[in-house]
Order: C-alpha cells, then structure tokens, then sequence
C-alpha cells in the first residue's frame, strides 16, 4: 500500500542534508545561561511585563485617573473655594494640587501591584512569576518596580492636567521627586502584600475601601491638620499617608505642617521594613507556593 | 402470598401509579399577557446580584459617603471660621442621590457583561419572558439595588448632618426615577459592552463627570452662566436638583420642570432598552 502511494514514487533522489554539526561554541550557546549574582534579563523582563501590562490599558490605568483627580480640584475648589481664603499661605486650590497628584499616585501604585498579583493568583498563572529562575529580591523589585512606574506616570499625567488649571511653581524639584518615589514604592509594597495575602476580589475590594481609601483621604489632602484640635492632630500625624502628603506639599509650597525630616526618615523606616517583608513572603512562599 | 401475586400486585400499583402521572403531566404554565412570575423572577435575580455581597456592595458606597462628609467637615470647621451646617445639609442630599445611582448602573451593567462573559445570558434569553418584561425587569431590579444602598446612606449620613424631608413625595419620585434612569443607562452599557473596560469607561468619563459637575457638591447656581446652560443639558442634574428639592426644598431648576425632564429621558431609555431586548442587539446572533 506504501509503496504504490504516487508520493513514494516521486521521491526526490537525495535526501535532505543533514543539518551541520554544532561547533563547541554553538553548544555552549544552547546551555542554561549563566549569570552572577543578578539575572539581569529576568528582572528587566519582570519589570517590562509589569509595565506594559498598565500602559496597554493606559485609558484606565493613566487616564481614568487623571481625570478623576481632576473632578476633586474642580469639585473641591468649587465647593469650597469662596469660603476658604488662605492655607499655609497659598491660595486653596495651590494646597490642594499636591496632595491630589499624591493621592492619584498611592492609589494607582497600590492598584498596580495588588491587581496584577491577585490577578495571576485567581488565573493560575503566578507560576509565571515563581518558577523562572528570579531570586526573591528580584521578584520583589521585578514587580515593585512596575507599581513605582504607574504610580510617577500617574503623578506626571495628573500633574500635567492640573497644570492646566493651577500653573504653579515646584518649590524644590528634588525632593518632589523623593516623596513621590518613596510613598509610590510604599503603596506598592503594599499592594504586592495585599495581593499575595488575599483570595479573591472581594478581599481587594475591602482592602480598597475600608484602609486604603479612608487613610489617603483622611491624610490631609483636603485640609490642613494645623487647626485640628490637639487630640485628632496627633492622630492624624500617626498616619503615615499624611507625611508623603506633607512633605510632596512642602516641596510644591514651601509649607509643611508636620516636620519634613520626620516624614522623609519615617517613609525610608517603612519600605525598608516593607521591603523586607515581602521578599520574606517570597523566600518563603507564603499563600503562593502549595 | 405468592411471588406471582406479590408480582401481579406490584404491576397493578405500577400502572395506577401510571394512570396518577398522566393525568398529572407537567404541562406548559398558562399565562396570560404577562409573565408575572417571569418577571418577579428577574427583578429578584437582578436585586440579589445587586446586593448579593453587601460587604463592599453596601457598605462600600457607605464609607466612601461618609468619607466625603467627613472630608467636608474638617475642610470647612479648619479652614475657616464658621461651622460646616449648612454645606453638610447641602451635600448629603446629594451624596445619597449619587450613591444609588452609581449602584443602579453597576447593578444591571455589571450583572449583563458578567452573564454574557459567563455564556449564562441565554438563561434569561430563553426564559419565557417579553421584551418589555424584561426591560422592566431590568429596571426595576437596578431601582432597587440602589433605592438600598440609598437608604443605607442615608442612614449613615445621619452622623453628621440631620436629614429632614420637605417633601416626601418628590424624594421618592426623584429618588425612583433617577435610579431608573441609571439602571437603564447600565442596561444599554450592558447590552452593548464586551468588556469591563467599556463599563469603567462609561463610568468614568461620562457618569462620574456629569453627576459630580452638577451640584453634587457645590452650588450650580454660583458657576458662571455659560456653564449653568451647559448643566441644563445635562439630565443626571436634575435629578440631584430634584432630590435635593424634595429633601430640602431649595432646588435651582424649577421642580416641576426637573421632574418632567427626568420622566422623558427615562422614557426614552427604557423605549431604547426595550428595542434593543427585542431585537437581541449584540445579544443574539
């Protein structure tokens, strides 16, 4: 039956050649790569992804919240305005923009990392994230790194927007950018626990709504702490959103209400300990590995 | 007894048990021009979804609500001389307005691209129901869902503020006709998106500007004129301007005006919504 197919009949006379035999450097080429004490590649690569992962959804990622921080100044300064004269010597809506350019930051770098590790969770393909050959630390700045992204991107879209608004001068550039990459890599650090501890979206959505919402918007966005009575004052100032707030202000305005040196030490202590901590839920594998 | 007829004995019981069955076959339920429980079903469906996790589907509207009043409050007590009273007055009415809006378009949007995500929408495609059973299906489970979380604001906001309705009637009227209107709206967004980007787009480039730009929390009528007409054109005000009139009797448009205005658009949505059910528009192939 074989043999009287018409394709064996047409057989080519020479048969294909046999690829080249590989050099010993080809070989090597083909073995595991080897790399020192950091996997360069992976990390860039864990980073990349985090990243495109939020700029292919840019309406919601970047845009939506620029314009939804966009709706605070025009409601805020609207509403309160006329009633309001002077805070900390500027006028109402030049205290506000800074903390509402922090504000879309924290939330967006929280919702960075949270989202994209609950994600995987429930999808099942964290294993993507666990089984390349990337250490704990990469992991950890692989995906901190991504929130951190979002969040200045975030910070640099809102900004621009408001800009529009409320041209204003930038006191001390420098140490704008400190706050906002010190309390940007907090709320991802953050945000990466709050996704490697939770379950389901439900967990997320408390999380959101019941911690990371109540504390950024009780964290002096809005208003000064300065004329709060003595006990709420010192509540406020154990919160430690009021100092990323205070301090990105203070480098917009020139006027802070707590003390900048403490909030700037005080954020360093935290992602320190964060950081630690997650790479800790890492190394370990805690409510990721079986 | 013998086996034969412990048998013959199992047979004729067998064949009454018969006779019984046939003369009690499940037939096709009578109903006449309409499928009351058809659609009793469906608006139960679309409530229990709506409010199914009240955790964060309740109390979440909940907390944010207060946190804006709570905002408020310092912002005004702190950053001037006199006391937060009156503009707490003037935003909960608003707030609360806001809150079930929000949850009566979440409800019947969500609950549609989720159905249709899930391939679960030929459930209600092949239940026996009509197209206008099911838009007012639809609608009213949306009303629902929000009038809830509504009144669940409502109560929360008693913390700060003392709600004291000037005229119940209008409240409730424009407290169900604005919820309808969003469910409706929430029903369009459903039918017609594919994906959740489409809902959060919706969400947040049209409905969150259009209700928080027209007096949720500020006076419309301190806004210069070219922008006082252009919120006239906007319909979601006057259902906040009417909610607030029947909560406290101060409104910008006229009342009468407002609720005509809310009535028509509702009617144009639900006619939309209804051609839409029964032409299957991105619903059936």
């Amino acid at each position: 039956m074989q043999n009287s197919s018409p394709t064996a009949a047409v057989r080519p006379p020479t048969l294909p050649q046999p690829r080249p035999t590989l050099s010993a450097a080809g070989a090597a080429s083909l073995g595991p790569r080897r790399y020192v004490a950091v996997n360069w590649i992976g990390l860039w690569t864990l980073y990349a992804k985090e990243v495109r992962r939020f700029l292919t959804v840019g309406t919601q990622t970047v845009l939506a919240p620029m314009v939804t921080t966009l709706l605070f100044l025009a409601i805020f300064v609207l509403a309160l305005g006329h009633r309001v004269d002077q805070v900390g010597g500027q006028s109402y809506m030049q205290f506000l923009v800074p903390g509402l350019i922090m504000m879309a930051m924290t939330q967006n770098a929280f919702a960075n990392t949270s989202s994209s590790l609950l994600i995987a969770k429930v999808q099942g393909n964290i294993v993507d994230l666990l089984m390349p050959p990337l250490s704990p630390v990469e992991q950890t700045l692989g995906v901190a790194g991504g929130g951190l992204t979002r969040g200045l991107v975030v910070g640099v879209a809102t900004g621009l927007g408001m800009w529009l608004f409320a041209p204003m001068q930038i006191a001390h550039p420098l140490l704008a950018v400190f706050f906002a990459v010190m309390a940007c890599l907090l709320l991802s650090l953050i945000g990466m626990l709050a996704g490697i501890w939770a379950v389901k979206f439900d967990h997320m959505a408390a999380v959101t709504n019941f911690i990371i919402t109540p504390l950024s918007f009780l964290s002096g966005t809005f208003y000064s702490t300065e004329r709060l009575a003595p006990i709420w004052k010192s509540i406020a100032h154990l919160n430690p959103f009021f100092y990323m707030i205070d301090g990105f202000r203070y480098a917009f305005i020139d006027h802070a209400d707590g003390s900048v040196v403490t909030g700037a030490i005080l954020l360093g202590v935290c992602n320190l300990c964060l950081l630690l901590l997650v790479h800790r839920c890492f190394a370990s594998g805690y409510k990721l590995k079986a | 007894m013998s086996r034969h007829a412990a048998d013959s004995l199992a047979g004729r019981a067998g064949r009454q048990h018969d006779r019984i069955a046939l003369r009690h076959q499940p037939r096709p339920r009578q109903f006449g021009a309409v499928n009351w429980i058809g659609v009793f079903s469906l608006t139960r469906r679309q409530l229990r979804n709506g409010l199914a996790d009240y955790h964060y589907q309740v109390l979440g509207p909940v907390v944010s609500s207060l946190l804006y009043l709570a905002v408020f409050h310092v912002a005004l007590t702190t950053l001037q001389n006199g006391g937060s009273g009156d503009m707490l007055h003037f935003i909960a009415p608003g707030l609360i307005i806001y809150a079930a809006c929000e949850k009566a378009y979440e409800s019947s949007a969500a609950t549609l691209i989720l159905d249709k995500h899930e391939r679960v929408i030929v459930d209600m495609l092949m239940a026996p129901l009509t197209a206008l059973e099911r838009s007012i299906a639809y609608a009213v489970g949306a009303s629902g869902s929000g009038l809830s979380v509504g009144l669940a604001v409502a109560l929360a906001t008693l913390l700060f503020t003392w709600l004291h309705p000037a005229n119940i009637t209008a409240l409730l009227f424009f407290a169900v006709a604005g919820t309808i209107m969003h469910g409706l709206i929430g029903t369009l967004v459903g039918i017609w998106a594919q994906k959740w980007d489409q809902y959060a787009a919706i969400h947040t480039f049209l409905l969150l500007p259009l209700s928080f730009l027209s007096g949720v929390f500020y006076r419309v009528d301190t806004l210069p004129s070219v922008a006082q007409g252009l919120i006239g054109f906007n319909p979601i005000f006057y259902v906040i301007d009417g909610f607030r009139w029947g909560m406290s009797g101060v409104s910008v448009s006229a009342p009468l005006t407002a609720g005509g205005i809310v009535l028509l658009v509702d009617l144009i949505l639900f006619l939309s919504v209804y051609l839409c059910f029964r032409r299957g528009y991105r619903l059936k192939p």
